[in-house]
């Protein structure tokens, strides 16, 4: 029997599902990316190093920040260039309303209807029009995080070489502080609500990279760390194999281990799962809080927690953005542009975004672009979610479904990784 | 009792920001909801597809085949058609291929390029016929808000012809192009509310250009002021497809520039 979907909605992007049922088992199951390809990649070559930047945050209107940023990592990691300590401040919270927007959109108008078998974000509108009203002002406040910082929020302004170009307007500053406790017991209570849920059964191990940090929960920087082991970026990538498969057109990524006699690959998941993962026990003190309330057992392997692991990082970017203000208002803010006069080199930049780490890898001549490779999130999760596919038959009750409903649960699954369909394909 | 319009919100291949941007009108997009019927709009929902729109809103360039198809559906059975965003509106960033040889280009980003479409991009309006444009990368949201307002009320919308530096609060001795920046504010249309200069970023002109410009003068002071050269000029130029909008409007200058587009 074949099972095929066609344009899953309510993600970013265009995609669709195809698979066969032998026997009661899933076999061949592909996803089938339907984005054509804009060759950022290529066409960054030859232009101007800090075009990266910003033709790089067009690659995803939905985490436009992200891109935007590890391009400037990137570039300072090039040119061996520390950004100044003020600016990361100020970058470190606009992450945080990067993750907010993101998640906020994700969790309630993508993901929620799955649970209560809406088919459409207008029925879900008007059953919890409290709750609607909550997530929108949660969205709008991390939207107003990135505005006040980044200029705007959809593709940013202010990111610059080694900083900052413009200091954020004091007094909005002051706002947000406030709205941004404002909207902390919204989310708490929002987090509560995804605690709540129904999550399908099912589990398949697999491998949990994400960046590490000793200091915080890494968003902005950090090694990587892949089952236990903790991984420059750079040497990640050394163990990266991108490869074309199905579709083409979006590459998916494997893991390569050269053990003493032979070559291994597989898929890997990144992520607010992998995050909670490697990561829990740096979480803020209420997103902290609301995990045990959760009651869960980790190594967490059921991606449908995925969702979960978003809510729960919404409250802990609340609590990260009051303690950045708490630390930058009323500061004398050090951000200024550097200048820099040898423009060569290579330099990797590696940020979490909200669907997982983001790669830029670059290599620059004479202030030019010589070489780049973007490895987005969503291109090295498609392979992980095409092998849970392939063993979705042990999903809690799958025999008992009809085709609908089958279908019903690959689309949830599909949506739970949040993919991001135009940064798979970028 | 008149009946609610129907709207499809649609999604060609690029980075759907201006998607994203009409979400962000927050509680205003949700009050919009309620006025009109949603025909399509794949973000929020998963039902089938209707015969008829009232009005489409489409961003993002046509790059699969099955994009241009699609698009070409959507335009028999819409009214009115409305292109958003500097991809739908100009080819926006993926156009920067077309300046250059691209099949050198997809070589650079696959091993294997079978089965992947590798177009000139076009923009909406050279494909099927457009009845308003709203430019931007990505739209300005109060912009979008206003004008589909106005349609909604039955009158026809228009953007005012004037240059960005109209809305720039660096107008007159803070001017980024007098300081020696490459700042295209001159000859882009206004209604951004110019974010950018306003960040100390140098307009790069994502609204494509106003009518009536002055291409030869913007030249001048690029290269005086901002000492880049013709190559530099042109690179700026293409960033969102502007260069090929301008080439255009020059070819076909009894037609009006820019936003009451042209027929196809």
């Amino acid at each position: 029997m074949k099972i095929r979907i066609d344009h899953i909605a309510k993600i970013e992007g265009h995609a669709s599902f195809t698979a066969d049922i032998v026997k009661g088992d899933v076999k061949s199951a592909k996803i089938k990316i339907e984005e054509g390809a804009r060759l950022f990649e290529g066409i960054m070559r030859g232009r101007n190093d800090v075009e990266i930047p910003e033709l790089g945050s067009r690659i995803c209107g939905v985490c436009p920040v992200v891109h935007n940023l590890t391009g400037f990592r990137a570039l300072e990691n090039a040119f061996s260039i520390e950004p100044k300590e003020d600016a990361v401040l100020l970058r470190k919270l606009m992450m945080m309303g990067q993750l907010v927007n993101s998640h906020a959109l994700h969790l309630f108008f993508f993901s929620l209807s799955d649970f209560f078998g809406f088919k459409n974000d207008l029925e879900l509108i008007n059953e919890y029009p409290e709750k609607t009203h909550d997530a929108m002002k949660i969205r709008d406040v991390g939207n107003k995080l990135v505005e006040i910082i980044g200029g705007r929020t959809i593709h940013p302004l202010t990111p610059c070489i080694g900083g900052i170009r413009k200091a954020p307007d004091l007094e909005k500053l002051k706002l947000i502080f406030n709205e941004c406790k404002t909207v902390l017991p919204l989310t708490i209570k929002l987090g509560e609500l995804f605690i709540g849920l129904k999550y399908p059964d099912f589990q398949r191990k697999t491998s949990y990279v994400s960046l590490t940090s000793d200091k915080e929960y890494a968003i902005y920087e950090g090694d990587l760390k892949v089952d236990e082991k903790i991984l420059k970026p750079v040497e990640f990538l050394g163990k990266v194999k991108e490869f074309q498969s199905g579709d083409r057109v979006a590459k998916r990524t494997n893991i390569v281990e050269n053990l003493p006699e032979r070559q291994k690959e597989h898929s890997y998941m990144t992520g607010a799962l992998a995050r909670l993962n490697n990561n829990r026990e740096k979480l803020n003190s209420e997103a902290k809080k609301l995990l045990e309330k959760a009651n869960l057992n980790f190594p967490l392997y059921n991606p449908f927690y995925n969702i979960l692991g978003q809510a729960i990082e919404l409250v802990h970017c609340f609590e990260e953005s009051i303690k950045i203000l708490e630390q930058i208002i009323d500061k004398q803010m050090d951000l200024g542009e550097m200048v820099v006069e040898n423009r060569n080199g290579k330099g990797v930049g590696a940020i979490e975004a909200p669907r997982g780490t983001l790669f830029y890898d670059v290599k620059i001549k004479d202030g030019l672009v010589e070489n780049i490779n973007i490895i987005t999130p969503t291109a090295q999760n498609i392979a992980n979610l095409e092998d849970d596919l392939e063993e979705f038959e042990k999903i809690g009750g799958f025999k008992k479904l009809t085709l609908g409903e089958k279908k019903e649960k690959i689309k949830m699954l599909i949506r739970a990784y949040d993919p991001c369909v135009t940064c798979a394909v970028h | 009792m008149n009946k609610k319009p129907v709207v499809a919100i649609l999604s060609l291949t690029c980075c759907e920001g201006c998607q994203v941007a009409i979400m962000d009108l927050g509680e205003r997009f949700l009050e919009f909801l309620t006025k009109v019927d949603i025909g399509d709009f794949r973000l929020i929902e998963d039902l089938p597809d209707v015969d008829k729109y009232d009005i489409a809103i489409v961003e993002g360039t046509a790059i699969t085949k099955e994009q241009v198809k699609r698009l070409k559906n959507v335009r028999k059975k819409s009214k009115i058609l409305i292109a958003i965003g500097a991809c739908a509106c100009l080819g926006g960033v993926q156009e920067l291929k077309n300046y250059r040889n691209k099949k050198e280009i997809i070589r650079q980003v696959y091993p294997n390029i079978r089965g992947i479409d590798n177009p000139k991009i076009k923009s909406v309006k050279e494909i099927v016929r457009v009845d308003l444009e709203i430019p931007g990368c990505p739209i300005n949201k109060e912009e979008f808000f206003r004008i589909i307002n106005e349609f909604l009320q039955g009158e026809i919308p228009k953007i005012e012809q004037k240059p960005v530096c109209e809305e720039c609060p660096r107008k007159g001795k803070n001017c980024l192009l007098l300081l020696g920046k490459p700042c295209l504010g001159p000859i882009s249309l206004a209604g951004c509310g110019a974010p950018c200069p306003t960040s100390d970023f140098p307009c790069d002109g994502c609204r494509g250009p106003r009518e009536g410009i002055n291409l030869e003068a913007m030249k001048k002071a690029l290269k005086i002021k901002a000492r880049l050269d013709d190559k530099q000029i042109n690179m700026l130029l293409e960033r969102f497809g502007k260069r090929n909008e301008i080439i255009n409007n020059q070819l076909t200058s009894n037609l009006p520039i820019g936003r009451q587009a042209s027929n196809k």
